[in-house]
């Protein structure tokens, strides 16, 4: 199982991942927490919350997160996949889940993750990252923390240049 | 001029200390040539044929003379004492080594240059109005909204992973000298009825394999709301451009997929959900910038000079460079001065170190400091006093940089081709100079007026041959270095993109077919047209018979 | 005829394979023989070597007048330098070698190089 890194009041920390990824040909397991494709979540969904099984779900990169508005507050997780280094698809989706959809579970980048990423991601509104690199803990947060200033507001809480600069004119 | 604070140099500091890490990592074997590939392209490192090149931003084209002699230090000391201006504005230098890159890459920090963004999918530097803040032409001052793009596009979290590369361009004059309508965004600053600034906003021209004038999809965006339809724009191209095939990736292939009219809609309607208050940059931040471009001291003079005019009248050489690369000022009693880069026997573009030096002493003397590259590969010192001229002249002259051919036949833009790139398929520099040493006769140069020949070593069409008046473009042809010709191209306001002539030739028929097309030209010319109008109005017929009856 | 070319990777030179060390000049690069396999076994070991090299790769070779020479123009040019400045790159020594190459003409085939735009 590779590593599971979770951003957590701004600290990047090792976690136990406690969801089973459940790819489209295999069957759902009979309890714990599960990650589902968009399609199983839309088939199965709703009978696995109601019985009371912490569901999160799997998005590509060519599917919309909008298609999710209406499950968002039931779900755990949002696991968005990066199939390739370079498929920046997921950095969207992820703003648009914190900032338009108001998502506050867990927002996971899986596939293709490398630490050069890390910084982005969590500018984008990651909290749940797997390393596909073995980047650990301190080495992820090492990269996310490379720059001691950003540009301009993205889903973090961290202040752009400008608003630097205007608290430092008081 | 934008000076960059303590925290544009802390970011410049952390960006290479980054790189030096990832270079270590790379050397080490932590990092494979697959991971890294991407990582040296964002410090804009590439492998070429016969060593890296390290394409350096020049942020809109602008520099000062204590930046200028850094990169001639870079030339001297890491490089073969030269570097190459490109049509993006920005510099390479073509002889780098990797284990080298970060001490480079930390001498540029020093005086706020760096690599940033000049290469990957993403948005890279900004083109701007060469001659901004010296033109009375521009309604606005281009590089307050460049500056502010550059600064909103560094290491942007969500576009920094985009299709494809994604270049804008801005522009506040009539006459555009930035090639808008051929950038991914082309932003045209402009006021409206009553009196308000805003961009005509044009989106998906380009060139490359598939060239496309971009069509306008917003004719007036008030100004302040530039950043957050830029971010409804982006975010619309990063959804749905296509990933699928590199070359169909950029946002030109999107729109005209599309269609202007449901493009634009999709961006309306994104933008519409974006609120204002979180996405477009605040007045403060705005009014800090342009503070920082508020006009220079410049002193009160007469619009005349008498040092000037003596000096064209007594000097036949120096008359011509004042016709051909000075250019009225805003300001009475300066001038802008565009230096050419293009001597008849040169490489298009390249500098050598001692160059930069003159040029940045001459900045630092006579151009309150500033120091302009143009897309069209040549250098701009946009504000020198009349009464100046005929000096900055002579230490041109003695430099090898008074070449008095702006806008000329012999003023080409051309790529590095083979000769250095790696994707190139025939070389472009040895063709360039063919043609500028046939028309090396400057009274014949000036006779012939504005001629455009751009040109480029493969279809990506670094060397702009779309909008070239006459663009070639060399290709690999069953093994021989081959070139086509096309006619009517044009980067400007009145873009349009040249049309294919006719077969293509050998690289020692080329400068014969450029001296038909041209002595076509002149002989049905009417007035004051130029080659451009003549080839719009009387179509290709009278131009392939000259060329292919003398060709073959 | 092939040999076996690549970029160093501390700083990019073009290098050529002999007998399992890297040199820079290309007269002195090993030869195979089209159908001989220790080219492309050759060349597997070289990709093994990736903190020596970059992307290694087979090139075709011919004998021309005064010397070997590869086929393709654009490995003329990488073993020789850039044709605008005579002065840089590996031309600059001279010599017989060098001279072979600058006389070299013919087919200029751009071998093994295709879709060049994803190697960027």
């Amino acid at each position: 199982m590779p590593t599971l890194i979770r951003l957590i009041d701004g600290r990047y920390e090792a976690a136990d991942d406690v969801f089973t990824d459940v790819a489209d040909e295999d069957v759902t397991p009979p309890e714990g927490a599960v990650i589902l494709s968009l399609a199983r979540l839309q088939a199965e969904g709703d009978g696995l919350l109601s019985a009371g099984r912490q569901v999160g779900v799997r998005i590509q990169s060519d599917e919309e997160v909008e298609a999710l508005a209406y499950d968002l507050p039931r779900l755990a997780l949002v696991a968005l996949v990066f199939p390739k280094y370079r498929d920046g698809r997921a950095y969207t989706s992820a703003r648009l889940l914190r900032q338009r959809l108001g998502f506050t579970g867990e927002v996971r980048a899986v596939g293709d993750v490398l630490r050069e990423q890390a910084g982005f991601m969590a500018r984008c509104g990651f909290d749940g990252f797997a390393p596909a690199d073995g980047a650990s803990p301190a080495e992820w947060a090492h990269a996310a923390g490379r720059f001691r200033h950003v540009y301009q507001r993205a889903a973090d809480a961290r202040a752009p240049v400008f608003e630097e600069r205007a608290s430092d004119g008081l | 001029m934008y000076r960059y604070d303590a925290i544009d140099k802390e970011f410049l500091a952390d960006r290479a200390n980054e790189f030096r890490e990832q270079v270590g990592r790379r050397l080490s074997g932590a990092l494979t040539e697959d991971q890294f590939k991407p990582l040296r392209l964002m410090n804009g490192l590439y492998l070429q044929l016969h060593a890296y090149m390290l394409r350096v931003a020049i942020p809109y084209g602008s520099l000062d003379s204590r930046q200028m002699r850094r990169l001639a230090h870079i030339a001297r000391t890491w490089d073969k004492g030269y570097g190459h201006f490109t049509t993006r504005q920005n510099i390479q230098f073509n002889w780098i080594k990797l284990g080298q890159s970060p001490d480079i890459l930390d001498q540029l920090a020093e005086v706020d240059l760096h690599a940033i963004q000049t290469s990957g999918n993403c948005i890279r530097n900004t083109t701007a109005d060469p001659f901004a803040g010296a033109t009375a032409e521009e309604i606005d001052d281009p590089r307050v909204w460049s500056e502010l793009i550059r600064q909103w596009s560094t290491l942007h979290p969500e576009f920094s992973f985009l299709p494809r590369k994604f270049k804008i361009a801005v522009t506040a004059a009539a006459k555009d000298r930035t090639a808008a309508r051929v950038h991914d965004i082309g932003l045209v600053l402009r006021r409206n009825r009553d009196g308000e600034l805003g961009f005509e906003v044009i989106v998906g021209g380009g060139q490359g394999r598939t060239p496309y004038v971009g069509p306008t999809i917003r004719e007036h965006l008030p100004a302040g709301r530039l950043l957050s339809y830029l971010e409804a724009v982006l975010r619309v191209y990063n959804r749905h451009g296509r990933r699928d095939n590199i070359y169909k990736a950029r946002i030109k292939i999107l729109v005209a997929a599309l269609g202007r009219d449901e493009f634009a809609r999709q961006v309306e309607e994104e933008w519409s959900k974006l609120e204002s208050a979180l996405a477009d940059a605040p007045d403060t931040e705005l009014a800090r910038i342009r503070g920082a471009f508020a006009p220079l001291n410049f002193e009160t003079l007469p619009a005349t000079s008498a040092a000037f005019d003596a000096a064209k009248a007594g000097d036949p050489a120096f008359a011509r460079f004042a016709r051909n690369n000075v250019k009225p000022h805003k300001k009475s009693g300066y001038a802008i001065v565009e230096i050419s880069l293009k001597a008849h026997h040169a490489t298009p573009g390249d500098a050598s170190a001692d160059q930069m030096d003159v040029v940045a002493d001459l900045a630092g003397r006579f151009s309150l400091d500033d120091i302009r590259v143009t897309h069209e590969q040549n250098l701009v010192l946009p504000h020198v006093k009349l009464d100046d001229l005929p000096t900055v002249f002579a230490a041109l002259q003695a430099a090898g940089l008074a070449t008095p051919n702006i806008g000329l036949i012999s003023d080409i833009i051309a790529c590095p081709g083979l000769d250095y790139c790696a994707l190139a398929n025939a070389r472009a520099i040895p063709i360039a100079q063919s043609i500028a040493q046939r028309f090396e006769d400057a009274d014949r140069a000036e006779l012939i007026g504005e001629l455009k020949i751009k040109i480029s070593g493969c279809i990506n069409a670094c060397g702009h041959h779309h909008v070239g008046n006459i663009g070639i473009l060399g290709v690999d042809k069953k093994g021989e270095e081959f070139y086509q010709l096309s006619l009517g191209g044009s980067g400007q306001e009145d873009a349009s993109l040249a049309k294919i002539l006719g077969p293509g030739m050998t690289a020692e028929q080329v400068p014969d077919a450029i001296e038909a097309l041209v002595d076509t030209y002149l002989a049905i010319r009417e007035g004051e047209e130029r080659f451009l109008d003549t080839v719009r109005r009387v179509g290709f017929a009278p131009f392939k018979e000259a060329v292919y009856a003398d060709a073959h | 005829m092939k040999a076996i070319t690549a970029n160093r990777l501390i700083d990019g030179e073009v290098v050529f394979w002999k007998s399992g060390q890297w040199i820079e000049r290309f007269a002195e690069a090993e030869h195979f023989a089209d159908d001989d396999a220790a080219g492309p076994a050759a060349v597997e070991t070289a990709r093994g070597q990736s903190t020596v090299v970059v992307d290694p790769y087979l090139i075709d070779i011919v004998e021309a007048a005064g010397g070997w020479a590869p086929v393709s123009y654009r490995e003329r040019l990488r073993a020789l330098g850039p044709t605008n400045e005579p002065t840089h790159g590996k031309q600059a020594e001279g010599g017989a070698g060098v001279e072979a190459l600058l006389a070299a003409t013919g087919a200029a085939r751009s071998t093994g190089r295709v879709d060049l735009i994803r190697r960027k």
